[in-house]
């Protein structure tokens, strides 16, 4: 994963979800359809995609998909 | 579409309110504001990619019926994503397009949380052709919601409840210090609240009530420092699985899902951080098996189950080929291959024992078959055992058709195994009905290949099942083989059929010699050669050995067949010419002899003949050279070169031996 742009790419195809390279900054709940479920299934995925774990009580208190790519890259 | 319920939280996050109720909108409102402007470029490559390039174009939703085609392949990760991306779709709108997709109502409460059941379920019923309407219980109010009547669980009058239970269920219960009995108290209160439940929905609500046995956490027999104890605890903790297994004696529309059997097979009960920290007990591999067994509830619930079980012989029954290898080759008892086609029999006896109907579909020549099946001393299964025995050169879709037309059921009602990529897909594009087990390339893989899905699960087996393959039983129909081809040419043109004919080198000598002293259908002379003749043949001033390749979008056959050439003086000669019978009658057969005729007539020759020599078993190409205008000539065949059949379209093939060469 090089950029935000490949998370949001992710969310899309992953999760099913139509947002937009925009919706990086936007909090979760400005984020359409988005839910508990899908944070989830967003950390096993960057998990995999990575290879490395993630600080799950970290994700989960992420506000936006920047929040999650900073957990995620760091 | 996640459901109503979703929206009010579905598990407690300790940072504050739940994530899921920031999300306020209307079904509808994803697909107003779906990504536009992407191409609807459906390619080839995988039905992963296929079915993201219809949800990237919001083309989903119209192309439905091509769903269970594209989910048919997928592996447990593939299913997992393609059920994220289907559960955006809104059931209603499937509808609008596909007034006829059936729609099954699935409600999930339970321990814990549970959300990641809702993709896994929309992919499971989604591989069926059906439609999930989810509806997701509360986080932590499933007693509430199952007993009062007026829930939103009961007022979505689903067909099947699923009520999840978890190992946590109980160890919340347990005070600290605790010790055996503890928990043996904890059990039992559950497994009573779960038979009051089960009493209650039956007496008060339509549908099916899915629950599941508890695993056993390792750190529940761990923190026990004593055998003895660890011995009690875990007998304790069966009993009370026993009890919940046991309620499915008393209660009709009860289904218990037993875990044990899928955990026992590598699959993992919980993962740690999920349960720790976002209340999801059980795993989400665990729930999406889960799902798949609720998915084949859904089918029988919408009079979708299966009927009959068609299997390939070849490599699928027994181990070889049986026109090659002849009866006493097969491998089906003592050898390490034989003992697990065995056990791959008896697993099909089984089943045809509680009403499923067996039937063989074999490219084959029909009397070895016959006497495989009446006189191997090594078969467990039968010619009464199955309903028929299809053994023959006609694509294999064909004869599913006419079986199922013989049999007065639908195509899709069929579960079809074979070992064959090649196969396996001609039915998949043929016949999207039918569900397709590619078996893996080891036997002992089989018996899990096939019963990896609940194709024939039922809610009951009555008399009458029991009794249904004597009453369907049936002749061995002796089908005439090599008949025309036209019906699959879709399906060859689509193949990428790639075949490579160059001069045997050194390297292919060993494999040549082998498919001469090995194949005995398509071989025209069955000229058996050692390694040392097929040299011989090579490098004499006057002949020469051609090695056949094949490929095709399933992968490499590899050196699938030679062609043996002696030049004359009246011409050239096809001494013989053989092709393994895993890829006949895909054209590589004509495409061979077409290059052959072209070279010869490049080369000046004014004719090229060709030998037969019949044997017992290669009867299939009796009729090889008059089949592409080759003229009786004594007891060898002529062509004199002047109207040379084109080679089939389908084939893409390379010539390259060297001219003036025989």
């Amino acid at each position: 994963m090089n950029s935000i742009d490949d998370l949001i790419a992710i969310v899309r195809d992953e999760l099913g979800l139509p947002i937009t390279d925009e919706d990086a900054e936007a909090g979760f709940d400005q984020l359409a359809g988005w839910d508990s479920v899908h944070l989830l299934r967003l950390v096993t995925v960057l998990e995999s995609t990575t290879g490395r774990r993630m600080s799950l009580p970290a994700v989960l208190e992420a506000d936006s998909l920047a929040d999650v790519y900073a957990l995620a890259t760091q | 579409m996640l459901p109503t319920a979703a929206k009010a939280g579905l598990y407690p996050l300790s940072s504050g309110p739940p994530a899921s109720s920031k999300a306020g909108l209307s079904p509808g409102a994803d697909h107003e504001s779906d990504v536009k402007g992407l191409p609807v470029t459906i390619s080839t490559d995988t039905p992963a990619t296929d079915l993201l390039a219809l949800h990237r174009a919001g083309e989903l939703a119209v192309n439905y019926p091509k769903v269970p085609g594209l989910l048919a392949e997928l592996d447990a990760a593939g299913l997992t994503r393609a059920g994220h991306v289907l559960a955006r779709l809104d059931p209603d709108e499937v509808r609008r397009h596909h007034p006829g997709t059936p729609v099954v109502g699935v409600a999930v409460t339970g321990h814990g949380t549970l959300s990641a059941l809702v993709p896994a379920l929309t992919a499971e019923l989604a591989r069926h052709g059906l439609l999930l309407r989810p509806t997701l219980g509360n986080f932590g109010s499933y007693l509430v919601e199952l007993s009062d009547l007026d829930s939103a669980i009961h007022r979505a009058d689903p067909d099947v409840v699923m009520c999840v239970l978890d190992p946590v269920m109980v160890l919340e219960e347990l005070p600290l210090p605790w010790n055996v009995e503890d928990v043996r108290r904890a059990l039992d209160e559950k497994v009573a609240l779960v038979t009051g439940l089960a009493a209650r929905f039956e007496s008060a609500r339509r549908g099916h009530l899915v629950v599941n046995t508890l695993p056993l956490p390792r750190a529940v027999t761990a923190q026990l420092v004593d055998y003895r104890s660890r011995a009690r605890v875990g007998a304790a903790w069966r009993e009370a699985n026993a009890a919940l297994l046991r309620l499915a004696d008393v209660h009709q529309r009860l289904v218990v899902l037993d875990l044990d059997p899928i955990l026992a097979e590598g699959v993992p009960a919980a993962e740690p951080r999920l349960s720790t920290y976002a209340k999801a007990h059980l795993s989400t591999e665990l729930l999406a098996e889960m799902a798949r067994a609720v998915g084949h509830l859904a089918r029988n619930l919408t009079g979708q189950t299966k009927k009959c079980l068609v299997l390939d012989l070849d490599n699928t029954i027994w181990g070889g080929v049986l026109g090659d290898d002849g009866m006493d080759g097969i491998e089906v008892e003592d050898t390490y291959r034989g003992q697990a086609y065995r056990a791959f029999q008896r697993v099909a006896k089984q089943l045809s024992s509680q009403g499923i109907l067996l039937a063989a579909a074999s490219k084959n020549n029909p009397e070895p078959v016959r006497e495989v099946l009446r006189s191997h001393p090594g078969m467990v299964l039968r010619e009464h055992d199955f309903v028929r025995v299809s053994a023959n050169w006609r694509p294999k879709h064909d004869n599913l058709s006419e079986l199922a037309r013989a049999l007065n059921l639908g195509v899709d009602s069929f579960v079809f195994v074979d070992d064959s990529a090649y196969e396996c897909g001609l039915i998949r594009t043929a016949l999207p009905g039918v569900a397709v087990v590619h078996l893996d390339e080891d036997p002992a893989l089989n018996v899990q290949c096939l019963l990896r899905d609940g194709w024939f699960d039922t809610r009951e087996v009555t008399d009458d099942d029991r009794a249904r393959p004597a009453r369907y039983r049936d002749e061995v129909v002796r089908q005439d083989f090599l008949q025309t081809f036209d019906s699959i040419q879709n399906y060859l043109d689509e193949l990428g059929v790639r075949v490579d004919l160059a001069e045997t080198t050194e390297r292919d000598v060993p494999r040549v010699s082998q498919l001469t002293l090995r194949t005995n259908q398509f071989n025209l002379t069955t000229r058996r050669m050692q390694p040392a003749d097929v040299r011989a043949w090579a490098d004499a001033p006057d002949s020469t050995v051609l090695s056949i390749r094949s490929a095709d979008r399933f992968g490499d056959n590899g050196l699938v067949g030679a062609i043996f050439l002696r030049r004359g003086a009246d011409g050239l000669h096809v001494e013989n010419m053989l092709l393994s019978c895993r890829v006949f009658a895909r054209g590589i057969e004509q495409a061979c002899l077409a290059a052959v005729l072209g070279h010869a007539r490049d080369e000046g020759d004014q004719a090229v003949y060709g030998s037969y020599r019949p044997t017992v078993k290669n009867g299939i190409v009796a009729d090889f050279f008059t089949r592409y205008g080759f003229q009786r000539a004594g007891t060898a065949f002529r062509h004199d070169l002047r109207d040379i059949d084109e080679p089939p379209e389908h084939v893409s093939l390379t010539l390259s031996f060297p001219r003036s060469t025989p």
